[in-house]
């Protein structure tokens, strides 16, 4: 039940300055709100009226972004402004009080309840036999209808661990055209992908030249860099982004997105932020005609970890 | 650039001693013509002369770290060999000389005025070649290949609306929204700093046209959304919600509400 | 007179007369901060609203398509289809860039409120009983606003929200044992699969807003039945609600905020560009641009994952990857904690009766003590993920700024924790009007009671019987 509180506010005017409104002379309070807000909220809404068309104009006349927007702004804030103030000043303003019993049910109730509802399960509860197939049949079928989300999508058998690169893959730019070593001088860095694979995810490779005396592979590798070419997997060992960033110079690769660092000259092994692998390195030849190309695929798996991934 | 007068000297007392230099200089001027072709903003290239005024600035502001021949010192890397475009690039965008030691100076105001850089960068060019100042023609580029060659090649340092981006060490990748064509083109032929270098067969001269048209694109766009907040990303667009979105509604809330229980 | 018999139309037909009554006499308290709520749930209301227009315009498809518009740069390049119906929104649509935007920024603002409503909700202590289940509501509200949030941001396939999609890719494959088939599952292949744009969109346009429409019902409907809880004061007591009537002067007033929330909304649509993936540019699986960070909202997992060392451990001589721990243990702590919070408090505190009267937040200084060191915690996350943006503008290392994000996601919250507890509990025992009338004396006061709590033989027992749930308020006195 709802009433007016006991310090009887009434409807309509508000009985009294609010808390903090200043003092005329003699003490007494000044009241600084105009007596009488319709004006104000008409007003308002004769702004939004006005911004409405407005908008509209400016929609039929071909539209622009920053009026539209603006328009509708005061047409709304007119809206609110006039709204709040009818709200806070002609409405009934209370303190109204609502009483409520305690939440739950009465004693009573309850024990109700509980009978009804029991005996009525009796119905159930008394077939233990029945209860239990039904909850064998329910549960199968239950399980049986999860199959489907199998559907969504292939098996991931050895997609992880391989890419489109093998030995004798033509090295080819983003546009189709195949890379010569003579495109890259030392500093020089391209984005090359396996020819007929450009749209692969997993098979950018960054190559980069660098000066041949600076680079320090491992024993098994030494014939992976003819030149001071070397390509490693674009992706991250840490989340996949792109390591796009090349630093000449200091011969450092930067992933954008959690600022992991690998060390180009030493097989592209992290040196800061959260990757723990280095990026898989790509084995290159290059043909009689100058031609880059791959003599085989990365020599691991490309990109973030995964459980079965082999260490 | 005023041309060297190409009149003929006139025979008399002059003509002696100065005649090959003026045989030297029109040579070079006529060479230079042919170069300038429909290059825009190519700048020309004064004649070196030995004793000239790229020298004698050379001396003055630059032989300290870069040694007196440009051979190079431990301060300062050899300038032998590399050419005009290089020094073009570090003097228009004012990264030298250096006021202060770091390894990756930052885009200022050029401390020279054109003449001089034109002085500097010829007497540079004099020490052994290297890669002239390129032609760039952005009004013959394409801006699809343009945005297509930069997100390909660019993005990943100078961000998509080449605003810039952090590299190792305090290092940047710099903002692209003060350079020039020529300068966009020197950049990706010079690869100053960290910034890797394309040679011609990477990007070939119409790619770089593309490129710097695509540049200048993103500089002169407006953004049709508003204003832009630096086209940082959703780091500025998250601390405008926050304090500019939910502090306006707080306060409107305020208002509505009673702030008394 | 056409609303008298309109009215009487619909009660003959549904009896409703007297439910009616009832239900428009309903009293809500007057205090803002209880708006808070409302603010989601209008901004709620206009993403709706904004995205039916959108979802008129955009193509969910990954297949490509030749764009043909007004945006030049990209006139004639071949991108995916969603991609270039997002950028025809953007250039071709009359006001769709607007409603674009409009609708961006009711995302990032929507969660922003509800972030500040859980912080009232919490330091009031009004998911106490009876309201421990709205509260549960109220988690999974908060949990799949942000997915949803995720899932819009990455429809349109340019380049900024396609890296942070491999990123989930990555997260859902660094899962134990069943990484691979999960990612591959969900995406439909391997990275990038042709099959994500469009579940998302899916589970973006219909799966989680139907879900949130009917917790959203949930949510209010229980409101309604538990009536609102109320701060202590005059008049107001366990059994009643002190406040406006609904009708009209509650309806007027929340009116009134929708329409200014749609005035704020419109008027950053309109000035405030946000998310130009023109500029991005297409998604492609080899590019990336720099700073790639999410919306705000995920910025604390981004955050997590910069910050985690390298650390990588074998288990039964298989990979747990990286970034398992900081994308997937963190986040899911994060909820479990949350799930749990009223039941732990419970334990904790003893109290197990209920409240219809809210505590000030100082009444409880341990409470606000863990909620502002949890609130550290998130918020210095969040804060670590633009540590790139950083770096550029202040040209320090990022690798500095990282180890220094590292020591201070340590060390940062327990001494916001500790500070909070000292403040609000000088607050509490000296009866200061706000923080700044609190003393140094009173704050010194107040740590020297915290130590000699700590001593031996007076541990958490004494904090659990001092306790006194509030049963009628009388007003201040009650202190």
């Amino acid at each position: 039940m709802t009433r007016p509180a006991a310090d009887g506010h009434d409807a309509g005017v508000p009985a009294g300055p609010r808390p903090g409104a200043p003092e005329g002379e003699a003490g007494r309070p000044v009241r600084v709100r105009p007596p009488r807000p319709e004006r104000r909220i008409a007003a308002a809404f004769a702004l939004t009226a006005a911004a409405a068309v407005g908008f509209a104009a400016v929609y039929w006349t071909g539209g622009q972004t920053q009026l539209e927007g603006v328009l509708l702004a005061v047409a709304f804030a007119g809206l609110a402004f006039g709204l709040g103030a009818w709200s806070a000043r002609l409405m009934p303003q209370g303190p109204f009080v609502e009483e409520h019993e305690p939440f739950g049910s009465s004693r009573r109730q309850r024990a109700a309840f509980a009978a009804e509802f029991e005996e009525d399960l009796q119905a159930i509860s008394r077939r233990r036999f029945l209860g239990r197939a039904l909850a064998l049949a329910v549960g199968t079928l239950g399980a049986a209808l999860l199959f489907p989300l199998r559907s969504l999508g292939p098996r991931p058998g050895r997609a992880l661990y391989q890419t489109p690169w093998q030995g004798g893959a033509p090295a080819v730019t983003a546009d189709g055209r195949p890379v010569r070593a003579a495109d890259l001088a030392v500093g020089s860095v391209l984005t090359v992908f396996p020819r007929g694979h450009l749209e692969d995810g997993d098979a950018a490779a960054l190559l980069v030249r660098v000066d041949p005396g600076a680079l320090r592979p491992p024993a098994e590798r030494a014939g992976w860099s003819p030149h001071g070419l070397v390509a490693h997997s674009k992706l991250c060992t840490h989340a996949g982004c792109p390591v796009g960033l090349y630093e000449q110079g200091s011969n450092l690769l930067f992933c954008p997105c959690h600022q992991s660092v690998f060390d180009l000259l030493d097989g592209a092994r992290p040196i800061s932020g959260p990757a723990a692998r280095p990026l898989p390195q790509l084995p290159l030849e290059i043909t009689p005609e100058g031609y880059v190309r791959a003599s085989g695929d990365f020599e691991g798996p490309v990109g973030p970890g995964f459980w079965s991934r082999p260490s | 650039m005023p041309q060297p007068p190409t009149r003929q000297p006139r025979p008399g007392a002059r003509a002696g001693r100065l005649r090959p230099l003026w045989l030297v200089a029109a040579a070079v001027a006529a060479g230079a013509l042919v170069q300038l072709g429909a290059a825009g903003h190519a700048a020309t290239v004064q004649p070196a002369q030995a004793g000239g005024r790229g020298q004698l600035l050379y001396q003055q502001n630059c032989a300290t770290c870069h040694g007196q021949r440009g051979q190079g010192t431990e301060r300062g890397p050899s300038l032998i060999g590399v050419g005009a475009a290089s020094a073009d690039f570090y003097l228009s965008t004012g990264r030298m000389p250096l006021t202060e030691e770091e390894p990756n100076p930052e885009r200022t105001k050029p401390a020279f005025g054109q003449a001089d850089i034109d002085a500097l960068v010829a007497y540079v060019a004099s020490l052994d070649g290297g890669p002239r100042i390129p032609a760039v023609a952005p009004a013959a580029g394409r801006l699809a290949e343009g945005e297509q060659l930069y997100q390909e090649n660019c993005a990943a340092c100078h961000s998509a609306t080449g605003t810039g981006g952090a590299l190792t060490s305090g290092q940047t990748a710099p903002s692209l929204a003060q350079a020039t064509p020529v300068q966009v083109a020197e950049a990706i032929r010079v690869g100053p700093g960290a910034m890797p270098k394309f040679p011609p067969q990477a990007l070939n001269d119409p790619q770089v046209d593309s490129v710097a048209a695509y540049v200048g694109h993103l500089q002169d766009s407006g953004d049709r959304g508003g204003y832009g907040l630096g086209r940082i990303g959703p780091v500025t667009e998250g601390l405008v919600a926050w304090v500019v979105g939910l502090g306006l509604l707080i306060l409107i809330v305020r208002r509505l509400g009673k702030d008394v229980p | 007179m056409i609303l008298r018999r309109g009215a009487r139309w619909l009660d003959d037909r549904l009896g409703a007369a007297s439910v009616a009554r009832t239900s428009l006499a309903k009293v809500f308290p007057d205090h803002w901060s209880f708006m808070l709520g409302e603010i989601a749930l209008y901004c709620f209301v206009t993403l709706v609203l904004t995205g039916v227009f959108l979802t008129f315009f955009f193509e969910p498809g990954t297949n490509d398509v030749v764009y043909h518009g007004a945006y030049a740069p990209l006139d004639g390049a071949r991108v995916s289809a969603a991609y270039a119906s997002s950028v025809r929104l953007s250039f071709d649509v009359r006001t769709g860039l607007l409603m674009r935007q409009v609708h961006h920024w009711a995302a990032l603002l929507m969660l922003a409120a509800l972030v500040v409503h859980v912080c009232r909700i919490f330091f009031t202590g009004a998911f106490r009983r009876p309201r421990e289940v709205n509260w549960l509501v109220g988690v999974t509200l908060l949990a799949l606003s942000l997915f949803n949030g995720f899932s819009g941001y990455s429809l349109p396939d340019d380049l900024l929200s396609g890296v942070g999609l491999r990123i989930a890719y990555s997260i859902a494959l660094s899962v134990p044992v069943a990484g691979s088939w999960l990612a591959f599952l969900i995406f439909g292949g391997e990275f990038p699969a042709d099959q994500i744009i469009h579940r998302l969109f899916v589970v973006h346009i219909l799966l989680v807003p139907g879900l949130l429409v009917g917790l959203l019902t949930a949510h209010i409907g229980i409101l309604v039945r538990q009536k609102h809880s109320q701060f202590p004061g005059p008049g107001r007591t366990e059994h009643n609600v002190v406040g406006s009537k609904l009708w009209p002067t509650y309806a007027t007033r929340s009116v009134a905020l929708f329409c200014a929330i749609l005035a704020v909304l419109f008027a950053l649509g309109g000035l405030v560009q946000i998310n130009p993936i023109w500029l991005y540019g297409p998604f492609d699986p080899a590019q990336v641009s720099s700073p790639a960070q999410p919306d705000w909202y995920i910025g604390w997992v981004e955050g997590a994952l910069r910050m985690y060392p390298p650390w990588e451990f074998r288990l039964f001589g298989r990979l747990v990857p990286n970034p398992f721990v900081p994308a997937v243990l963190v986040p899911a702590g994060t909820f479990g904690l949350l799930y749990l919070w009223p039941f732990l408090e419970q334990r904790l505190t003893r109290d197990r009766n209920a409240h219809q009267l809210l505590d000030r937040p100082r009444d409880h200084p341990v409470r606000c003590a863990a909620g502002a060191g949890t609130f550290a915690f998130y918020g210095l996350l969040l804060a670590t993920a633009s540590n790139d943006v950083i770096a550029r503008l202040t040209r320090v290392p990022v690798a500095a700024l990282t180890w220094a994000g590292r020591v201070i996601l340590l060390v940062g919250p327990p001494v916001a924790a500790a500070a909070t507890y000292v403040v609000v509990r000088a607050l509490r025992d000296s009866g200061a009007e706000g923080v700044l009338q609190v003393s140094f004396a009173q704050l010194v006061a107040a740590v020297r009671a915290t130590v000699r709590r700590r001593r031996p033989g007076r541990g958490a027992r004494g904090r659990g019987r001092r306790r006194q749930p509030a049963m009628i308020a009388g007003g201040s006195e009650d202190r």
